[in-house]
């Protein structure tokens, strides 16, 4: 829901809320004034008539459908003037109506005459139906205006607001420039202005950095290391002792695991930097079919069945590299973390890309094998960054990936769409 | 064979200086792009082993240069920068094959080899080495002129110890050389091991020498004195 609609709705639902209590009031004032005004005007009259009597006018020669005169025995005190609801028949309209009586009583000329002189009242339902109508005409005004200019005015106000919005969905880290704002004179949003302002800059440029130490990573740890792998090779090769051959041994292991664990790094920064871009149609049947042959002595060595079901039209939009490395590492990992004479099983189909293989029984929910660093096995050469990597491939390319034990076998499954 | 090495790291230069001219190979080198330049432009050369991040610029200019001057020598590209684009970039420009860095020096020499081979003789060359006959474009090992039934991987093993002959070659570089980039933690998981242990099955099966010897677990060298 907008926010200017939100608005609104409270707006109206609040004006409703005081429109209705406003609407009790004035209709009780005008009930009351109304009365009052009547009852005044009754008066002047009975009093217009009383006087008539005294200059000599014959009561029963003044009476009409309104005025009432009766003579009531002169001892009785003098009534006060007093109203009343009365029904009373009203002549033009040919009906008994609700009307109000105002009666007095007076003596003239050692008589003593009660006059009573009627009115017709304003019905409590044509008040009701005034004040609603009313009412009802100001919030129709209100509901008008409100709509129209609410809109209008809250366009204009917000318009900084809309325009931060829009400059942050649109900031991208490709095109590497920080998000600018105008000055639009609203404290608050200037706040918020400016604190994207600075935020949109930090992000650039821990992303740069990131980048950048991607970028010398490799080259940067690389160099030194491919030097004490060629110094150590150089060792292997003069006169050592056994003891001299363990130490070369695991120097030598363990340059290599720095090795792996910073091209694979490598890799991930890559891939999540979106790198890899220009992908190709490719033929992701062939792919496999390709890395099965490389692999295929490495399966036949470890007693390892292998099935397969591979759709041989299988068209996938994919950087050729990454098509590798992603089958490299799964059919890699399939092997590796077999069992003698376990088995393989390889399903492909535009859909989806299955790959079951036989192993140890994973220990903790196998789905954690995908994060970096979390290795299924106690192998210690495996450096538990093949399945992040894969992962990661498949966020890139909006593939989704499950990994799931199932009946003795490990299964992981890539859907494609 | 005489090659010019442009690298600008001296610890690395000598690592393959030292590896390269125990093979009987004359490495001259060059520490950036300038020297290079004027070494390639006045000697004659096999092969330029080119690093791509050169102080004074990118080693992609001194392909340029040797393709537009139309020198004659071979190119083998060693770059850190193991970017598929710069890889594929310099493939296309004419260099005969790229190495990324950190690479086994063992390795390097193979392929270094594979290139002087193709040049000289169109890969239609024999290695005869005792009683063992390699014919690479036929992928055929013969021992005593025998025929042996190797495996495709079998034969890259076998052409890359006789290449390394009197080298310890780690498992982790056999690895490497045999399934390529990705899948060097093989090494630890035996496969090595089953593959040396086949080739030299077949080797003195065919009556061959067991030329090739397990070192202190680190792994294996081809060993031409075995007696």
């Amino acid at each position: 829901m907008q926010l200017i609609n939100i608005i609104t709705l409270w707006y109206l639902g609040i004006t409703l809320a005081a429109l209705l209590v406003g609407g009790f009031f004035i209709y009780n004032k005008l009930g009351s004034e109304i009365d009052f005004e009547l009852g005044m005007e009754l008066t002047r009259e009975i009093d217009a008539y009383a006087e008539r009597i005294e200059k000599g006018a014959p009561p029963n020669r003044l009476l009409y459908d309104k005025l009432e005169i009766t003579e009531i025995p002169f001892d009785l005190p003098i009534e006060e003037l007093h109203l009343r609801d009365t029904l009373a028949y009203h002549d033009p309209m040919n009906r008994n109506e609700i009307q109000l009586k105002a009666s007095k009583s007076y003596k003239i000329d050692g008589k003593h005459y009660r006059i009573s002189y009627y009115n017709l009242v304003v019905e409590a339902d044509d008040i009701t139906e005034t004040v609603v109508v009313t009412m009802l005409s100001v919030f129709a005004i209100q509901l008008v205006f409100i709509g129209i200019f609410f809109r209008f005015i809250s366009k204009k106000i917000l318009s900084p607001f809309h325009k931060s919005l829009d400059a942050v969905q649109g900031f991208s880290f490709q095109k590497n420039e920080p998000l600018q704002f105008t000055k639009n004179g609203i404290s608050e949003f200037e706040k918020l202005n400016e604190f994207l302002e600075r935020m949109s800059k930090k992000l650039l440029t821990d992303y740069r950095q990131i980048k950048e130490f991607s970028e010398n990573l490799s080259h940067e740890i690389q160099t030194p290391s491919a030097v004490i792998r060629g110094k150590l090779e150089h060792l292997m090769n003069g006169e050592i002792t056994g003891e001299q051959a363990d130490l070369i041994h695991s120097a030598y292991q363990n340059n290599e695991r720095i090795n792996r664990i910073v091209r694979s790094l490598g890799m991930l920064a890559k891939l999540e930097n979106e790198e890899f871009e220009a992908p190709q149609t490719l033929n992701l049947s062939s792919y496999i079919q390709k890395t099965l042959d490389g692999l295929d002595e490495l399966i036949e060595m470890r007693s390892i069945q292998l099935s397969t079901e591979i759709d041989p039209m299988v068209w996938l939009e994919i950087h050729p590299f990454v098509a590798e490395v992603l089958l490299t590492n799964l059919i890699g990992n399939s092997i590796k973390h077999n069992i003698d004479h376990g088995s393989i099983h390889i399903e492909l189909n535009p859909d989806h890309l299955r790959i079951e293989n036989s192993g140890k029984a994973p220990k903790n929910d196998p789905e954690e094998f995908l994060e970096r660093f979390k290795k299924g096995s106690e192998l210690p050469d495996s450096i538990g960054l093949g399945l992040a990597i894969v992962k990661q491939i498949c966020v890139n390319y909006g593939f989704r990936i499950f990994y799931y034990y199932e009946n003795n076998m490990h299964v992981i499954r890539i859907l494609f769409r | 064979m005489k090659i010019l090495l442009v690298e600008d790291n001296p610890e690395l230069t000598q690592n393959v200086v030292n590896y390269l001219s125990g093979e009987g190979i004359i490495c001259e080198t060059a520490q950036n792009l300038y020297e290079a330049q004027d070494k390639i432009l006045s000697f004659d050369y096999d092969c330029v082993l080119l690093d791509l991040m050169l102080p004074d610029g990118n080693g992609l200019e001194l392909l340029e240069i040797i393709k537009s001057q139309k020198i004659e020598t071979s190119v083998l590209i060693i770059s850190a920068k193991d970017a598929l684009d710069d890889r594929l970039r310099g493939l296309d420009e004419g260099a005969d094959d790229y190495l990324p860095k950190p690479f086994h020096l063992s390795e390097l020499l193979a392929r270094l080899k594979a290139i002087f081979r193709r040049s000289k003789t169109g890969g239609f060359d024999e290695i005869v080495f005792n009683e063992i006959t390699i014919e690479i474009h036929q992928l055929l090992a013969k021992v005593n002129n025998q025929p042996l039934d190797l495996t495709k991987k079998e034969f890259d093993l076998l052409l890359f110890f006789i290449t390394n002959k009197n080298r310890v070659l780690g498992k982790q570089a056999i690895a490497q050389h045999l399934w390529g980039d990705y899948t060097d933690d093989l090494a630890n998981f035996d496969f090595v091991y089953q593959h040396v242990k086949n080739l030299r099955k077949k080797i003195t099966g065919a009556g061959g020498k067991d030329y090739i010897s397990t070192v202190y677990g680190i792994g294996y060298k081809f060993d031409p004195l075995v007696s």
